[in-house]
């Protein structure tokens, strides 16, 4: 999409485009979601729902740990709301600078109820 | 694409649904609700350790178990070309707003002509006549 024919109010948002995409327009932006058991899962939004029921497309899991940052390719992929804790959208511009292989981090921990 | 419609898409597909306890289930689903619970044919139960097994020739999951789903690329695919989605949808759209425009036009104003007295059967066809019946009757009395 055009950045020239955007308005002035900034439609460019996260937000914005989910309520877009409600309006059958088609949604391509990769997000990434951590789940509630600490898993982060990257792909790209195809669809939700009202509880937050996700279905990603292309989408792949980050394992982290101390010995480097694992990608395991799982496809089409139907997160249950429940399990949801955060969806963001990924700047791929920026995401694509980031050298995992000399990223070093422990997984996260899963929520504790 | 809302996920139960593509779950529903999904019907007699291969998948894998892990629940919340970490249990991995693989099989067929045979149906799925507007609640998530899926029913499973031909299934392969796998521990949360992963590391003992169970055959189960089918079994039934209650949605809110469920962690997530993976399923096969082309359900995505078979979606995109059903033609009951958006397509539709604009098509009905599309539909509804010619057939209104039609009948507050031509077909309405030929009904208060009264040239076509046979089409108003219905009940709505009833009101029209009546409307039809009044309006000559002002323009009569200018």
């Amino acid at each position: 999409m055009s950045n020239v024919l955007e308005p002035l109010v900034n439609r460019n948002t996260l937000i914005n485009k989910l309520n877009i995409s409600s309006n059958y327009r088609k949604f391509t932006d990769t997000v990434s979601v951590i789940t509630s058991d600490g898993r982060i899962i990257l792909g790209v939004l195809r669809g939700f729902d009202q509880t937050i029921n996700l279905v990603l497309d292309d989408s792949y899991e980050r394992v982290f740990s101390m010995n480097g940052v694992e990608q395991v390719k799982l496809g089409v992929f139907v997160i249950r709301g429940d399990n949801v804790a955060i969806v963001g959208e990924v700047d791929e511009d920026v995401d694509r600078q980031i050298d995992l292989t000399h990223v070093r981090a422990d997984p996260l921990l899963p929520i504790v109820h | 694409m809302l996920p139960l419609s593509l779950l529903k898409t999904a019907i007699n597909h291969p998948m894998l649904v892990e629940l919340k306890n970490g249990e991995t289930y693989n099989g067929h689903l045979a149906s799925c609700d507007a609640w998530m619970n899926v029913y499973l044919t031909q299934v392969i139960c796998t521990s949360r350790d992963g590391d003992r097994f169970w055959k189960i020739p089918e079994c039934y999951i209650r949605g809110s178990t469920i962690k997530y789903l993976r399923i096969p690329d082309e359900v995505v695919e078979n979606y995109k070309d059903e033609p009951s989605r958006g397509q539709q949808i604009r098509k009905d759209q599309m539909r509804r707003g010619a057939g209104s425009g039609q009948r507050g036009g031509r077909g309405g104003q030929s009904n208060r002509g009264g040239r076509q007295p046979s089409n108003l059967s219905s009940n709505v066809g009833g009101s029209t006549n009546s409307i039809g019946g009044a309006r000559p009757a002002k323009q009569q009395r200018r």
